[in-house]
């Protein structure tokens, strides 16, 4: 088997692998949840005898709580069950189970749900019409309020040559990872088992214990491989319903969702309205001013960290001598704000560069050179006083640039060519750990995550392995335990798993062959290889096969065994600007500057994106092939963000599109030719320099594209998605 | 079918459909009547691909396709192409381009490209393939290496 072959590629052609979805143990009950049916009320009863009256039929609600969980610690504002009010539609207020499916949901259906309505609010903008302005100060719909100043913003405004202002409005969009969300729970001796497709299981756990108030030994989670994350599979969803049933039953549990329960009930991106305001003098930025209004949808007061994250990406990645950043986290009724593959950036990213777009053009200077010229270097201070390292962004946009007017040459009648950048930090995460087990004919690596698609787990970690050991990969076994026996890791997601966990392994790694050059009797470096189908120990010239230096317990099957741990610091930010709320600090600067060529059908609106490139600021390579997958799936996902997907609400909190048919993603016929460029050799901290790879290509997608519409016809859209109504609506304004 | 019991063969084997409820759907026999996961189930709704199978060499969508309908055919799952040339042809040819990621459209892109290799012969171009290959979603991948993987399939399967 070649190296450049993922090792997960044949058991999934081959449809041997085991999704959460795919779960199955002798005696289990399939499971159902029973949705409220307004978006806002008050529960007035929850009544689960005609569904207990079904034949095998176990059922659980919040009155039953307290006899499954005696003595819990639950948190009271997060009840599994909700008592007292509902605040999203089809909020699940109950769950069954049942021999078989179609019993369970038959159940679910029979129980009676009576929820007195109350108002519901879905719409962003009827929250706070007269926003901007103090009006959401002390709102019961505040999630949460971030502010950060410096300078005498007021007075820098009036003494700018121009001011430019605008308002801008994004999506709602999901995740649509493939595979729906699955698991199997078992309660057996006080144990908490959920095996579960998940990007966090050691997140999961933490997450079910603290919402059924169980200690967090007595929770275990393995994970199955998973049909696609991007972020919707990081948190616990269905596990505490489904452990709840297994142990009302006494049985083992499955529970699955549905594909339309996926958009129903799924975390994800909300909507949001942003203003943005630029002065500028001679050509140069003298302040900015942003005012963020972001959709949480039900999520819990202080528990928003959407807000004083993204906020941050509306400023950067460009210089700005005096900012003053507002932004509220609104409460809606539409289930709670959710990560999506570098959350919320995409939209942060279609604002700022569509904004400074038209700044420029408005000040009359070469829109591309004003973004250049304002652009991150490394060394810079951010805006919150955090100091910019290693950064590609700026070689990256340079080469971009160079691409975009070899393309504009050659561009026809309404077809144009937009260059946008990217900016987000990567390797983040509290930390993690991996353990390393040679044995006399490879290396295992040892570690809680499982694969989720990206490569980042059995491609990345194994390429970290190998090239720390000396083994060619293919002596390299990743391999997974649940969450009692893997070391600690925080999980897949934040572009992290290569850069951060795969630090973890490099240490292991180096701690493993310190351990074999002490066995050796060697001061200098040690190396392995492969010697007759044998682990060789080298040191220099000299080989010396690994068997030979194990004790005999290791060489009857335990192996020498090492570990490491990383647990990655962010840098820190000027705390005396911030005003309200928090804020927080960059690991490693990533940037990525892409090029759209788009043509434009006047009469329609409609956009074909026809040819595209990515340059990715990456430090350094670890694995070619997984690394262009990843840029070319985070361009096609950010094509689906900038012209297509949109969930759309109702005024009543009712998703109107929760299927694919009405909520379009890319498909294979119209993604464009994608070239993939890396720029390397600023490093992050990432082993061998790595930076984190799955997210960043997402998000200068939609900015290219609105970039390039504007160019090809002149209309400037202020709203995502570039629907062919919008476009058309623009084109009508010209 | 004029003798015996109704029946249905899943890779080569007969399946009598006497114990199938009239309302159930290909999708939930072959999963878990059968117990062949490789079959995937997604929207649910015929809108991507994952759960396609070949009912006697052709394409169908399992999710919309009630077992009773598909009575005296031949029906091939993704495990039941584990030794079929054009199967193997297929799975070499994602393998080198890279094109699976988390795999769960996977077997849906296999199973629908045999099937449209069947029906067109190998001699077909790949843009003839990818063409009738738009309604299997994938997520991951953009597409790209999917094109690719159906660039590299061997003009001449055995």
């Amino acid at each position: 088997m070649s190296s450049s072959i993922r090792p997960d590629s044949r058991p999934k052609l081959e449809g041997s692998a085991v999704y959460g979805v795919d779960l199955e143990v002798p005696g289990m009950l399939w499971a159902a949840l029973v949705p409220s049916p307004v978006a806002h009320g008050r529960v007035r009863s929850v009544d689960l005898a005609p569904a207990r009256a079904l034949e095998g039929v176990v059922a659980v609600g919040a009155a039953d709580l307290e006899r499954l969980l005696p003595g819990a610690h639950v948190d009271p504002d997060r009840p599994v069950f909700p008592s007292g009010t509902v605040v999203y539609r089809n909020q699940p207020v109950a769950a069954v189970a049942a021999p078989t499916l179609e019993r369970a949901r038959a159940a679910a259906r029979a129980v009676r749900v009576e929820v007195d309505p109350l108002p519901a609010v879905a719409d962003l903008e009827e929250v706070f019409p007269e926003w901007p302005g103090p009006c959401a100060d002390g709102s019961p719909h505040l999630a949460a309020h971030v502010r950060a100043r410096d300078g005498d913003i007021e007075s820098v405004f009036r003494a700018a040559g121009t001011v430019v202002r605008e308002t801008y409005r994004t999506s709602s969009v999901h995740q649509v990872a493939i595979e729906p969300h699955a698991c199997l729970a078992e309660v057996t001796d006080g144990r908490w088992r959920v095996r579960t497709s998940t990007q966090t299981p050691f997140g999961t756990r933490e997450d079910v214990a603290s919402l059924l108030g169980v200690p967090e030994e007595s929770v275990v989670v393995e994970g199955t491989w998973v049909g696609g994350g991007f972020g919707g599979k990081g948190a616990a969803l269905l596990e505490p319903y489904a452990l709840l049933l297994a142990k009302a039953s006494g049985r083992p549990v499955k529970l699955a969702l549905r594909y339309r329960e996926e958009f129903l009930l799924g975390r994800t991106t909300l909507p949001s309205v942003i203003r943005m305001e630029t002065a500028v003098t001679n050509g140069r930025i003298v302040g900015r001013r942003v005012r963020l209004l972001l959709d949480v949808g039900a999520s819990l007061p202080g528990r928003d960290f959407a807000t004083g994250y993204s906020i941050g990406f509306l400023l950067g990645p460009y210089r700005t001598p005096a900012f003053e950043v507002e932004g509220y986290a609104v409460r809606t009724n539409k289930p709670p704000f959710g990560p999506h593959r570098a959350p919320f950036a995409p939209q942060c990213a279609f604002v700022l560069e569509s904004h400074l777009d038209h700044v420029a053009r408005e000040v009359g200077v070469d829109p591309i050179a004003f973004r250049a010229d304002h652009l991150w270097k490394e060394g810079d201070v951010t805006p919150l006083g955090q100091r910019v390292g290693p950064f590609g962004l700026p070689s990256a946009f340079e080469a971009a640039r160079a691409v975009a007017a070899r393309w504009r040459a050659e561009a026809g009648p309404d077809s144009g060519v937009g260059v946008a950048v990217g900016f987000w930090s990567t390797g983040t995460g509290a930390g993690g750990e991996a353990r390393v087990r040679l044995s006399a004919t490879g290396l295992a690596v040892v570690q809680g995550e499982r694969e989720i698609g990206s490569g980042s787990v059995l491609a990345g970690l194994a390429s970290v392995a190998a090239r720390s050991s000396g083994l060619p990969r293919e002596r390299v076994a990743v391999t997974y335990e649940d969450t009692a026996h893997a070391p600690f890791d925080s999980g897949v997601f934040g572009s992290r798993t290569t850069a951060a966990l795969g630090r973890a392994v490099e240490e292991a790694v180096l701690a493993l062959l310190k351990d074999l050059a002490k066995r050796l009797g060697s001061t200098g470096p040690v190396r392995l290889g492969v010697d007759a189908g044998e682990v060789v120990v080298e040191h220099g010239t000299a080989r010396r096969p690994v068997r030979e230096l194990m004790t005999e317990a290791e060489r009857s099957g335990g192996g020498v065994v090492a570990s490491g741990r990383h647990y990655g610091k962010a840098g820190t930010i000027d705390e005396g600007k911030v005003e309200a709320g928090t804020f927080y600090p960059y690991h490693d600067f990533t940037g990525t500057a892409h090029v759209a060529a788009v043509a434009v059908d006047r009469e329609t609106g409609t956009v074909r994106v026809v040819r595209y490139a990515a340059f990715q600021d990456v430090g350094t390579v670890i694995d070619r092939p997984t690394a262009s997958a990843q840029v070319e799936g985070g361009v096609v996902m950010g094509l689906g963000t900038a012209l297509t997907e949109e969930a759309l609400w109702s005024a009543d909190g009712r998703l109107l599109n929760p299927g694919l048919l009405d909520y379009r993603i890319p498909t294979l016929g119209e993604v464009p030719p994608i070239d993939v460029t890396f720029v390397e050799g600023f490093a992050g901290s990432g082993p061998f320099g790595a930076k984190g790879l799955g997210e960043p290509p997402m998000i200068p997608v939609a900015a290219a594209v609105a970039l390039a519409v504007r160019e090809a016809t002149g209309a400037h859209v202020t709203e995502l998605p570039l629907s062919a109504e919008r476009v058309a609506r623009a084109l009508k304004m010209l | 079918m004029t003798d015996g019991p109704a029946s249905v063969t899943v890779n080569g084997r007969p399946l009598p459909l006497g114990d199938v409820p009239a309302s159930e759907r290909l999708l939930d026999t072959v999963r878990w009547r059968l117990g062949l996961k490789g079959t995937k189930e997604g929207c649910r709704s015929g809108d991507c691909g994952a759960c396609t199978v070949l009912a006697d060499g052709v394409s169908v969508l399992s999710c919309l396709t009630l077992t009773h309908e598909m009575e005296g055919r031949a029906l091939t799952t993704v495990e039941g192409l584990a030794d079929d040339p054009m199967g193997r042809a297929v799975r070499e040819a994602f393998e080198r381009a890279g094109a699976v990621q988390c795999g769960y459209c996977t077997p849906g892109f296999v199973v629908a490209l045999v099937g449209l290799l069947r029906e067109r012969g190998t001699s077909a171009s790949a843009s003839e393939l990818l063409d009738d290959l738009g309604g299997n979603l994938c997520r991951c991948t953009g597409y790209l290496a999917i094109r690719r993987a159906v660039a590299l399939l061997p003009k001449e399967v055995p």
